[in-house]
């Protein structure tokens, strides 16, 4: 028996474990690299900000790396340009395995650029992405729920929103 | 006992209890917009994906579709039709699918 995308259950069964136990790993400490792809740097600002005291990322196990091959997440924010398109492999490929994305901003987002000669107008083409930030620049607590989701500790909350109001507005 | 503890003690922890409990700085943050469908018609949600500067609406026949993830929380939006658009208050955006922020807004309005 197979399912829709033609996996058989005991497959995903054991991939979904998998994911589970890698999320439970990363639960309590998870360290992250970020990656410019040509952001207006508001991005990296906001990011900056997750290690000062009032958001202190470290209290919930999180921690920036320098290096590539010590980190667990890759945080990459900016539309991709094309000349970077090189660089940005490579840290994904020294990245040990597992390794999640996440893509921050709306420029990651594609929201923001057009694909065109110079850039890729996203990150989506180029990495396969866990989770997805939004927002210009996403503030710092918005980038710490992002973290959250991307760890299993907090459920997506926006794919229940529906953007519409009932009332009149305030 | 260095005196910054004593400090520290009386002016209180600075740090967010954040995702515990709600910090109430998130009140301020520029938010997304929200639309009330029974207002947009045709040629609103027309005027809304025109104003837009990053693309994050476009309309689908009877629909207006929202990519949350495109948004830049600008207020554009908001200017143009503050009858018809709120901020949505909502900072917890993360998705685990690009497709779970986009949102279909169904145009209920009776054209004017």
């Amino acid at each position: 028996m197979t399912s829709q995308d033609g996996t058989r259950p005991a497959v995903q069964e054991t991939s979904e474990e998998l994911r589970r136990t890698v999320t439970r790993m990363f639960g309590r400490s998870l360290h992250i690299r970020t990656l410019d792809t040509g952001s207006c740097a508001s991005c990296e600002q906001e990011i900056r900000l997750l290690a000062a005291p009032h958001y202190d990322l470290h209290r919930l196990g999180f921690f920036f790396t320098p290096a590539p091959r010590h980190a667990d997440l890759l945080m990459v924010t900016g539309p991709m340009v094309r000349a970077f398109e090189t660089a940005a492999h490579k840290t994904y490929d020294a990245m040990p395995d597992p390794k999640v994305v996440v893509a921050t901003g709306a420029c990651a987002l594609g929201g923001v650029y057009q694909p065109d000669p110079f850039t890729h107008g996203g990150v989506g083409s180029t990495f396969p992405v866990d989770v997805w930030i939004p927002g210009c620049p996403p503030s710092p607590l918005a980038l710490l729920q992002g973290l959250l989701v991307a760890v299993g500790r907090l459920a997506e909350k926006v794919k229940d929103l529906d953007f519409a109001l009932n009332g009149t507005p305030r | 006992m260095p005196l910054w503890t004593l400090r520290g003690l009386r002016r209180g922890v600075v740090t967010t209890r954040y995702p515990a409990k709600p910090d109430p700085s998130a009140q301020l943050l520029p938010t997304p917009p929200a639309f009330r469908p029974d207002v947009l018609t045709r040629s609103l949600a027309d005027r809304l994906v025109a104003v837009c500067p990053s693309r994050a609406l476009t309309r689908d026949g009877d629909a207006l579709v929202f990519d949350v993830g495109a948004c830049t929380a600008c207020g554009r939006c908001r200017a143009e039709a503050p009858e018809a658009t709120a901020a949505s208050g909502e900072f917890e955006l993360a998705a685990t699918a690009r497709e779970h922020l986009i949102k279909r807004i169904p145009l209920g309005g009776r054209p004017a």
